[in-house]
């Protein structure tokens, strides 16, 4: 995933914006809403790199059947409020392996319409969740990682081509006891 | 045909925390004029369940599929105006902070009056009238007087029974009543319970009663339907349910059971707490609390079944339906626990054997 320093030559493209903030007087700026401002302004792109995601794990290796806990944190490094258009209304979604919620079946079907999701600026939010070390092979199943090592990954629910931008990855090992 | 019939309600919250399914394929039916209560802990799903019967899920929820059929039509289907003529006409609603439901800015008595010349269309006098015998059949006393009193001219409990007055002005098939009583003490509590009891009656309503309190349910319901974790677990005549408890949560509810007014936490004696929604156990959302749990629990969700057969109970149709593992022989051990009855008192004691 993009780090803080290949962020730096983006700050060219912040200045523009900011200027233009300091155009506006105070009072017109009360009266519009930042989300509407940031959408106006910042383009898409930018607005992608401009959220950091990580996914980390307390440790690298688990003994098997373990509960592995993870904790997820975003980051919007700009000044200004960013709304993400998601592809569905699930914001975000973990993985296993690549498996959306470790399952090999479709457990979602949303609604066919896009998403929004806001951070305000310089927001950080933190999510955690767990890995039980179980895949879901059906509806009603799941079954039992075996050892080895597993790849943990988050990522916003943007198109896939993008989605290494607004995404990251860990892997943990699972030893035997 | 019953009155209402819900089949596969599934609703899910897009939080950012997650996906939120607040109600799981949720089937069951309320009969013409019968008393069905939905019991659970705090965040099973008790409420989104109701007010998805009002189409009153907000963003980010959405009912995801499954169908609402009152009267044989789905809901679900229905236009915004048809749902709006259904709300508080044929269906009427309760809530969990009933007293919001009043308009501060008027008095008691308008609010109702205005109510029943709406849905009824009854003239001012007539509509007036009506007002001031409900006002009386709830128990306010000297309704007449009452009539023109400003909602915060009464007290929680008179509030409530306002409510309820409002609630049944129009003569509902059904009144889904959430939580009505758990913001009053209790000697209220047990009257107000009685004054729904007794005007369904009356009026030949079908109750949908929601609460957290096994109490309430063995006061007042002719059937149940307990929830975990947006999921039906237990589906029961009221009797049946006390008498023969046939899941491990239903059990752990009981274990401490209910008297009404009791303010002990009666779900203290189940260990843990309910799961956070965004993240359900693996298997039986129940399993991580649950004493009797396997390991087939943790890989393996079990479907509601008819406990005595192993058969399939999820539709609407099921009386007796109980998802646990144990009636669909994926299970080594047994749930040995026994229901004792004390004395003369209806209300029951859990003897859990494996101690
Ligand atoms: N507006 C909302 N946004 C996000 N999640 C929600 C919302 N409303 C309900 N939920 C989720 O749905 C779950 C079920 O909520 P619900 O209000 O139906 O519980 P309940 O059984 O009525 O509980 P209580 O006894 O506390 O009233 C909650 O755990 C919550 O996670
Ligand atoms: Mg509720």
């Amino acid at each position: 995933m993009r780090r803080l320093s290949d962020f730096t030559s983006g700050r060219q493209d912040i200045e523009p914006f900011t200027r233009d903030r300091d155009d506006v007087s105070p009072q017109s700026m009360r009266s519009i809403d930042g989300g509407f401002l940031s959408r106006l302004l910042v383009p898409q792109w930018l607005k992608r790199r401009a959220i950091t995601v990580e996914i980390a794990t307390p440790q690298t290796a688990y003994a098997l059947g373990a509960q592995i806990p993870f904790e997820v944190t975003m980051k919007n490094r700009l000044p200004v409020p960013v709304t993400l258009t998601t592809r569905s209304p699930v914001l975000w979604t973990w993985t296993v392996d690549g498996l959306t919620e470790a399952s090999h079946v479709e457990l979602r079907d949303p609604p066919d319409e896009t998403g929004e999701f806001s951070f305000s600026r310089g927001e950080r939010k933190r999510f955690s969740g767990r890995w039980t070390q179980k895949f879901r092979v059906a509806r009603r199943e799941w079954e039992p990682a075996t050892p080895g090592e597993y790849t943990l990954g988050a990522s916003i629910n943007v198109d896939t081509a993008e989605q290494d931008a607004v995404g990251d990855e860990t892997t943990v090992r699972l030893v035997p006891e | 045909m019953a009155l209402l019939e819900v089949e596969d309600l599934t609703v899910n919250f897009y939080t950012e925390e997650g996906v939120v399914t607040a109600a799981d394929e949720v089937s069951y039916r309320v009969e013409r004029g019968e008393k069905f209560g939905i019991v659970g802990e705090s965040g099973a799903g008790k409420s989104v369940t109701s007010m998805s019967l009002m189409r009153l899920i907000e963003d980010p929820g959405r009912i995801e599929s499954g169908e609402i059929r009152f009267k044989g039509e789905d809901i679900l289907e229905m236009s915004e105006t048809e749902v709006r003529e259904l709300r508080g006409n044929e269906i009427a609603m309760i809530f969990q902070d009933a007293q919001t439901a009043l308009n501060p800015v008027f008095t008691v008595g308008e609010q109702i009056s205005e109510a029943i010349r709406h849905n009824l269309g009854y003239d001012d006098d007539k509509a007036r009238e009506r007002t001031i015998r409900l006002l009386d059949e709830v128990g306010i006393p000297e309704a007449e007087a009452r009539y023109s009193d400003y909602p915060h001219e009464f007290s929680g409990g008179m509030q409530q029974r306002a409510v309820i007055a409002m609630a049944l002005s129009c003569d509902p098939d059904l009144l889904i009543a959430d939580e009505p009583t758990t913001a009053l003490d209790v000697t209220i509590e047990a009257k107000i319970l009685d004054q729904i009891e007794e005007l369904a009656e009356e009026f030949d309503t079908a109750i949908q009663l929601i609460t957290h309190d096994l109490g309430v349910i063995a006061k007042v319901c002719d059937r149940v339907m307990v929830m975990y974790a947006g999921k039906p677990v237990e589906k029961a005549a009221a009797e049946e349910l006390f008498y023969d408890p046939k899941h491990p949560y239903t059990v752990g509810l009981m274990s401490s059971i209910p008297r009404i007014g009791d303010t002990r936490d009666r779900l203290q004696t189940i260990p843990g707490t309910m799961p956070d929604l965004v993240d359900v156990p693996t298997g039986c959302s129940f399993h991580p609390r649950c004493p009797y749990a396997e390991a087939a629990c943790t890989r393996k969700e079990p479907k509601p079944v008819d406990p005595d057969t192993g058969m399939d109970a999820t539709g609407t149709d099921a009386d007796r339906a109980a998802a646990c593992l144990a009636y669909t022989g994926d299970l080594a051990g047994e749930l040995d626990y026994t229901v004792e009855v004390q004395g003369e008192d209806p209300r029951l004691q859990l003897g859990d054997h494996r101690e």
